[in-house]
């Protein structure tokens, strides 16, 4: 038990359960049928109102409405309440709320103390008797704890303007453009060499066919251009310390080989390369194409800067090349074989992660042939075969060179299904439509879409739908059981057979086609629980990180100062990833503007006269908030670096150390009450 | 000239509460879940001649059309092959809902006539039952003389053959110390008759016994 009186060095004022008599406004809420269908709340606040120091109970349809924070307002002052129980909801959702209203009644916020009755009793409970008892206990520990509750000053401390954005896909971009562009500064950190994400490798987008390309490029050059934006690539985020306003991260960039201000991406280097045949796969075509070691990603990457990959150079691996690229590069002086990784610290107030997604590997459902029969291909390889600037140049052409004619498109690969993801991925329907257009409208190829159901909400997309199905292209409801290359009739030698349940004809079918293109779905990144874990987040079990609230805070974490965008949440099109991205700027802003973070004021303070001077907290507080006063032989806590973990709290072997909001004779009678 | 049939089906055409009696037998509990998507029709290598498809069986089933579920071919046809089952992407356990409806079908006795598949069900289990083992020519012989007893016209060639080169014994097979099996059995059906007394179902024939047993 800590002595009663902490006024020294604390922001607190610890006189509460001393002056006067203790007057407890008790309010219990019903959320409408939320707590109210399961508790019985007026029975609640009946109990309440027999305990002692309990001068006025009440149960409410709506607490956190205005008339509900008026009410409390006028009790304070009508009944000279000097203390106050909420017992709702969570204090994640209103505990702000709650405070504020006990403030503008005239008493110190913190003399306010929160139950929460729905997310740990209602909703998890469908016995109304027991749900009652337990309401009670909650509310009667709360009762217990408020009386020895102190008068705190929250404090404030300055953020950091700049913001870093992880993920240079669209919504990266997006999000770093908006706030370069309110003249904040913005570190952009994108993992692979050039930013533009999934994005940069389709050929138009849904549902306006616009040309992918000559949308995302511009938006890609503005990023290399801002003069708030600093870009760095083929970077990854190392560590991440501190709290809302004050991050310290370290970044770990990676050596290209060459000087990014120097190189001019001439590509002299790549053409003089010893290697003179490019035989490498190529990421960015997803593999249909060939590279050397040297090169750049893609035409219009940014930055246009070669990089060399050091799993396949010569001189990286051997340091026995005769490095014709060095002598290529002549005067400019760009390679540099020497370069080593580099991990860079910045200090940023706020971040955005937008991390995206990866694609579902179709080598897990086997009997669809992915990578046993070359003309099935995913989606992704579709988009790269029909581009201009593709392996093809734009051609869709079987692996032996011929034209398809017949063309069939499996919806729902990987996903709607329990044994790999349960979940929708929303874009597959309408990306799948997107591609069958173009195929049609490149090979005039007879196209059919096997679908389960074709899910086009968006804007504009049941009108594309629509189109689809003028333009001739064939629908078959059913999930396709299996693809073959057997022939059991004559015309289905030499073609991929489809064998599908028409299940609105009614009956199995077996389909004959040239080519076939797998919907791949949408997955969480392989990295999601280590990003998790850096950056202190929650995710779903599945990977994606999970929101604040998945409707009144669809951008922000758990963390605060910490905001998602973009696919990383979930899987979704374009417009929403933009739109997320707008959103998560938007959240930067409104911390950054304020100036300043309000801090709980839950800091640890010394009791000096139980201090027997023995130093053992000193090394253990992580915040180094911590130091020793030789004159008096006592520890003191510097109350601005003090974060509130408590370490200090739980070590000391005299019981010297308290803390602001968790004060023994709190807690203890919290655990009393409970148990009363 | 092919007669017009009415297809309508009105309410009255459902059997409330049959689609949850099914899903309520162990394996069958996921049924609710089913996307219609087909899958298990395409990966049945029976399919092709069902009246119904396994998926339109599943839809049946759910909408408590108990009649035209338990008259039709499918859940006979059904190989047991587990195709379905390995496929579905909700997980529904197809062949095990084929179980339960042809269960569900000896114990009414609504099975399609001349259909030799729950005749051979049941006298299979008869057999175990009191035998501890089948003797498959006896088995076949009964099949024949209760389904369809001039199919063995048509086949003695084939079952002279048999006979001949000892693939088909004459001699009947039996467990040593069946008394044992007996008592085993005895006790297993005192227990299903508790089990069926506590749920109120008192009045189990021992017909019908034989019929869960199956297979
Ligand atoms: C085949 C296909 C076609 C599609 N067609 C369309 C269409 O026509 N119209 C439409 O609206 N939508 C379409 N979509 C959906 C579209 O791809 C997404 O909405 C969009 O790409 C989401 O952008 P994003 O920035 O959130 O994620 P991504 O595009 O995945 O970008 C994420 C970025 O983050 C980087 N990154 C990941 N992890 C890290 C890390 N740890 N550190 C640093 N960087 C990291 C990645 O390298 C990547 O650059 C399609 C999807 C597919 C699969
Ligand atoms: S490294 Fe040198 S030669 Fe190669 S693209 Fe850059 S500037 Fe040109
Ligand atoms: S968007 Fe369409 S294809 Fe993709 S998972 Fe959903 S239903 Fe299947
Ligand atoms: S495969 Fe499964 S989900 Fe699909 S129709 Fe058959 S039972 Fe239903
Ligand atoms: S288990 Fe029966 S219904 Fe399922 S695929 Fe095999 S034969 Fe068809």
């Amino acid at each position: 038990m800590s002595a009663s009186n902490g006024n020294g060095n604390g922001n607190g004022n610890r006189n509460g359960s001393q002056t006067g008599a203790i007057r407890i406004g008790f309010y219990v809420c019903h959320c409408g049928h939320n707590i109210g269908a399961v508790v019985d709340c007026a029975a609640v606040a009946h109990y309440v109102g027999t305990l002692p120091g309990v001068v006025l109970s009440r149960d409410y349809k709506y607490m956190c409405s205005d008339p509900g924070q008026e009410l409390i307002q006028s009790d304070i002052r009508e009944h000279r309440l000097n203390r106050v129980v909420v017992a709702s909801c969570s204090p994640l959702l209103h505990e702000h709320t709650f405070r504020t209203a006990v403030e503008r009644g005239g008493l110190n916020p913190f003399y306010f103390q929160m139950v929460n009755i729905r997310e740990h009793n209602s909703w998890v409970h469908n016995d109304r008797e027991l749900a009652t008892v337990k309401a009670k206990a909650q509310a009667r520990a709360a009762v217990e704890r408020v009386r020895y509750h102190d008068s705190l000053r929250t404090t404030r401390v300055p953020i950091q303007p700049d913001v870093l954005v992880v993920g240079g896909g669209i919504s990266g971009i997006h999000a770093a453009l908006t706030l370069g562009n309110a003249g904040k500064k913005v570190f952009l950190v994108e993992r692979e060499p050039s930013i533009g994400g999934h994005m940069a490798q389709f050929d138009k987008t849904f549902p306006t066919l616009d040309c992918a390309a000559c949308i995302l490029t511009p938006k890609m050059s503005a990023v290399r251009a801002h003069e708030n934006i600093t870009l760095w690539t083929y970077s990854e985020v190392a560590k991440v310390e501190g709290y809302v306003g004050n991050y310290t991260v370290t970044i770990r960039r990676r050596p290209r080989y060459v000087i990014e201000d120097l190189c001019v991406g001439c590509l002299e280097c790549v053409g003089k390369c010893i290697y003179k045949e490019a035989k490498f796969p190529d990421d960015f075509n997803v593999g249909l194409s060939r590279r050397k070691p040297i090169y750049i990603p893609f035409p219009q990457a940014v930055p246009q800067v070669v990089l060399i990959d050091p799993e396949r150079c010569l001189q990286v691996k051997t340091g026995k090349c005769k490095k014709t690229c060095l002598e290529a590069c002549a005067d400019r002086k760009a390679i540099d074989f020497s370069q080593q990784e580099e991990l860079v610290q910045i200090k940023v107030g706020t971040i955005i992660l937008a991390t995206g997604f990866k694609l579902f590997d179709a080598k897990r459902i086997p009997q669809y042939g992915y990578g046993l029969y070359p003309n099935v291909v995913t989606s992704l390889e579709l988009e790269r075969l029909v581009t201009s600037s593709g392996p093809t140049s734009g051609e869709i052409i079987l692996r032996d060179g011929s034209k398809p004619r017949t063309a069939g498109f499996i919806l729902c690969v990987g996903s709607r299904d329990t044994r790999t993801n349960r979940w929708c991925s929303r874009t597959c329907c309408m990306h799948s439509m997107k591609l069958a257009q173009l195929f049609k409208e490149h090979t005039q190829a007879d196209v059919t879409i096997f679908y389960m159901d074709i899910r086009a909400p968006g804007k504009g997309c049941e009108e594309f739908y629509d189109k689809s199905l003028r333009e001739g292209i064939r629908f078959v409801r059913g999930r396709v059981a299996e693809v073959t290359d057997w022939a059991l009739a004559p015309e289905e030698e030499g073609k991929l057979v489809i064998r599908v349940e028409d299940t609105l004809a009614g009956f199995v079918r077996r389909i004959p086609v040239d080519m076939i293109v797998l919907a791949v779905g949408m997955e969480p990144q392989a990295d999601s629980q280590a990003m998790r874990r850096l950056f202190n987040l929650s995710c779903s079990t599945e990977g994606w990180f999970l929101e604040k609230h998945p409707k009144l805070a669809p951008v922000s974490t758990f963390t605060d100062g910490i905001f998602i965008a973009g696919c990383c949440q979930g899987p979704k099109d374009i417009p929403d990833s933009i739109a997320q991205a707008g959103a998560a700027a938007a959240e930067c802003l409104a911390l950054i503007d304020r100036g300043y973070i309000e801090q709980e004021p839950n800091t640890a303070h010394i009791h000096e006269e139980n201090c027997s001077g023995c130093k053992s907290c000193l090394p253990l507080c992580p915040y180094t908030a911590i130091s020793f006063d030789e004159t008096v032989g006592r520890a003191r806590i510097n109350e601005a670096l003090c974060k509130g973990c408590g370490t200090c709290v739980a070590s000391c072997p005299s019981g010297a150390i308290g803390q602001h909001l968790f004060e023994d004779e709190q807690i203890f009678k919290e655990i009393e009450g409970i148990l009363a | 000239m092919k007669s017009i049939k009415r297809t309508i089906k009105y309410d009255a055409d459902r059997v409330q509460g049959f689609g949850r009696e099914i899903m309520g037998v162990t394996g069958c509990e996921q049924l609710p879940s089913c996307i219609q998507c087909g899958t298990c029709s395409g990966a049945c290598p029976l399919s092709i001649y069902m009246d119904f498809s396994p998926r339109q069986v599943m839809a049946l089933v759910r909408a408590d059309f108990k009649r035209e579920v338990l008259s039709s071919n499918t859940i006979w046809l059904c190989a047991s092959c587990y195709g379905c089952t390995v496929e579905c992407p909700r997980q529904i356990r197809i062949t095990d809902i084929m179980y339960a409806l042809k269960q569900r079908a000896i114990r009414e006795g609504v099975y399609p006539k001349g259909m030799p598949i729950p005749v051979l069900a049941r006298e299979f289990t008869r057999m175990v039952l009191s035998k501890g083992r089948i003797t498959e020519t006896l088995l076949v012989m009964r099949l024949f003389l209760k389904a369809n007893w001039r199919a063995v016209l048509s086949s003695w060639r084939l079952g002279l053959g048999l006979i001949q080169t000892g693939r088909f014994v004459l001699k009947p097979e039996r467990i040593e110390r069946r008394e044992e099996l007996a008592a085993m059995l005895a006790t297993v059906s005192v227990t299903r008759h508790a089990a069926r007394a506590a749920k109120g179902r008192h009045h189990a024939t021992p017909e019908q016994l034989i019929a869960e047993e199956v297979p």
